[in-house]
């Protein structure tokens, strides 16, 4: 597999001087094509400001960022799904997805066609017509992830996209997601404190220190992405095992935190 | 026969006695019992006499100008040459020019001086002055620099009508939510495909706001702008009327005057509502 992804000293701070604020790193990370890491950690660790350095966003303070090659730049080779919709209310649900398809660069002519499929790709079909208030917050963080694939991104971009939903609807995307992102071989990287979360999305799971953030664990998740029911899949003993793992590491952060204190 | 059966309940569900009565009391009943009250009090008073008829005409005089002024064929065309309405038409022009220019300015000005902070700091001043002045103050000054034909009277308008709507926009554009901003450059939105594509949308409510607060301004002054060669508005009219103690034409132009801006305002509200439905929703 590719290279997509490539952090190299990594470190980032906000503010300046003394009052500067160390986010995150030093932290090196590749991700492969076709790999889903989920970055756990506990809250304040950084995590959402990884995501916004690989989006492009923000600039480390020290080290490079390259996604495929390149520097990122926000809304080039990356989706990005972010804890609230952020749809556009003065659009409806197809006009949401075909402004991200005009930005994208795709041909008016095509527009209609992908609005359909992308729709369909994230199971809300014929609800295109819709007012984006009109439809349940699942439904929009759905809308929301067929926007960020609109412009076929190499690299999905997701920053605790399901933390505001009720515990069905979560599950319901969770498996969607996990089926979704494994099909053409895109990557993904999805941020979120959630342990049971993580086992269950991601082929790879990075765990990081608290603030500022650095990788404590880098752990493989050797599941099956298809073929078996969610359900059964939680039921696995190697799915319990791999959610003590992750808990113990993401745990061992928290006692560093409390002898530091 | 069918749809009339399934209505019915909702006449039957009224309440009974009391609450019946408290119910016909609803807004518009209550704004309308007041209106006649008014009416009928200014009418006991007109009758009094306390006041000579050149101060205070009855409501009945004041409606018979009404009916004298729209009538085109008494003699002298209605009042002064033209009717009510043609006045009220003109006036009208007058204010939808100068409120579109206004409005047209008053957002290109405010985009800019919310989207470029350089831009505000020069502005800003300029637009609160222009804010303060009385638009019969600047009136003189437009008259010697564009004669006393209709230019003045349009620019006038335009000049009140521009901050409101420059001062709402760049207020409404810098208070965009900038996760929105985010996540349209996200989606790969540049430079004006953000302006156009959220940015304005997004302060949309907020400049409807302030182009009913400008078209306001705008009409309120068209009676100002008309004091100099303006006796074909209604503005012009009103003011004739007081040279020479027409008092219940007087009384009859300002009712028009209100009354039109009523409708106008509740037009544009309506308008914002149309445009804009997800206010308040997101």
């Amino acid at each position: 597999m590719s290279t997509l992804l490539t952090l190299s000293g990594v470190q980032h701070h906000y503010g300046r001087g003394t009052r500067a604020v160390a986010a995150v790193g030093p932290l090196d990370l590749h991700v492969n094509a076709g790999e889903f890491v989920v970055v756990v950690g506990p809250s304040g660790s950084g995590k959402s400001t990884l995501l916004r350095l690989i989006a492009g966003f923000e600039h480390p303070s020290t080290g490079t960022v390259e996604l495929a090659g390149q520097p990122p730049v926000p809304g080039r080779d990356v989706g990005v799904v972010f804890q609230q919709p952020r749809l556009f209310p003065w659009r409806s649900v197809d006009g949401n997805i075909n402004a991200a398809l005009r930005w994208a660069g795709v041909p008016r002519a095509d527009r209609a066609a992908a609005s359909v499929d992308l729709l369909a790709k994230v199971g809300l079909s014929g609800l295109g017509a819709r007012r984006v208030w009109e439809i349940s917050g699942g439904q929009q963080q759905r809308v929301a992830i067929a926007r960020a694939l609109a412009a076929r991104p190499r690299l999905l971009l997701l920053d605790e996209p399901f933390a505001a939903l009720d515990a069905l609807t979560r599950e319901r995307l969770q498996e969607d997601v996990r089926t979704l992102t494994n099909r053409d071989g895109q990557g993904a990287v999805f941020v979120t404190h959630s342990v049971d979360e993580a086992v269950f999305l991601a082929t790879r799971i990075i765990v990081l220190t608290d603030r500022p953030g650095r990788i404590a664990a880098d752990i493989a998740v050797p599941l099956p992405r298809t073929g078996v029911p969610a359900a059964e899949l939680r039921a696995w003993p190697e799915y319990a095992a791999l959610r003590g793992q992750v808990a113990a590491a993401v745990r061992a952060t928290l006692t560093e935190v409390e002898e530091r204190v | 026969m069918s749809t009339e059966v399934t209505e019915r309940p909702v006449v039957t569900s009224r309440p009974r006695g009391s609450a019946r009565r408290a119910r016909v009391f609803t807004r518009p009943a209550l704004a309308l019992l007041a209106l006649l009250v008014l009416v009928g009090i200014w009418q006991l008073v007109a009758l009094a006499r306390i006041w000579p008829e050149q101060l205070l005409p009855t409501p009945g005089q004041v409606w018979h100008q009404l009916l004298v002024t729209s009538d085109s064929g008494n003699g002298q065309g209605g009042y002064g040459g033209s009717t009510l309405w043609e006045r009220l038409g003109v006036s009208l022009r007058r204010v939808a020019y100068g409120s579109v220019y206004g409005i047209g300015i008053g957002v290109g000005l405010g985009l800019l001086m919310g989207l470029v902070p350089a831009v505000r700091a020069t502005v800003e001043p300029l637009v609160t002055f222009l804010r303060a002045l009385p638009p019969l103050a600047y009136l003189s000054l437009l008259v010697i620099w564009f004669g006393i034909d209709e230019e003045p009277k349009v620019y006038l308008l335009m000049i009140a009508a521009f901050p409101p709507v420059a001062v709402a926009t760049a207020a409404a554009v810098t208070g965009v939510n900038r996760q929105y901003v985010e996540a349209a450059r996200a989606l790969g939105a540049r430079g004006w495909q953000v302006v156009a594509s959220v940015i304005l949308p997004a302060s949309a409510p907020e400049i409807l706001t302030g182009v009913r607060l400008a078209v306001g301004i705008a009409y309120g002054s068209v009676v100002a702008a008309e004091t100099v060669n303006g006796a074909d508005g209604i503005g012009g009219m009103v003011l004739n009327a007081q040279r020479y103690n027409q008092t219940s034409v007087v009384i009859l132009g300002l009712v028009v005057i209100g009354v039109t801006g009523l409708l106008i305002d509740s037009l544009l509200v309506a308008l914002s509502r149309l445009l804009s439905p997800w206010r308040g929703r997101a």
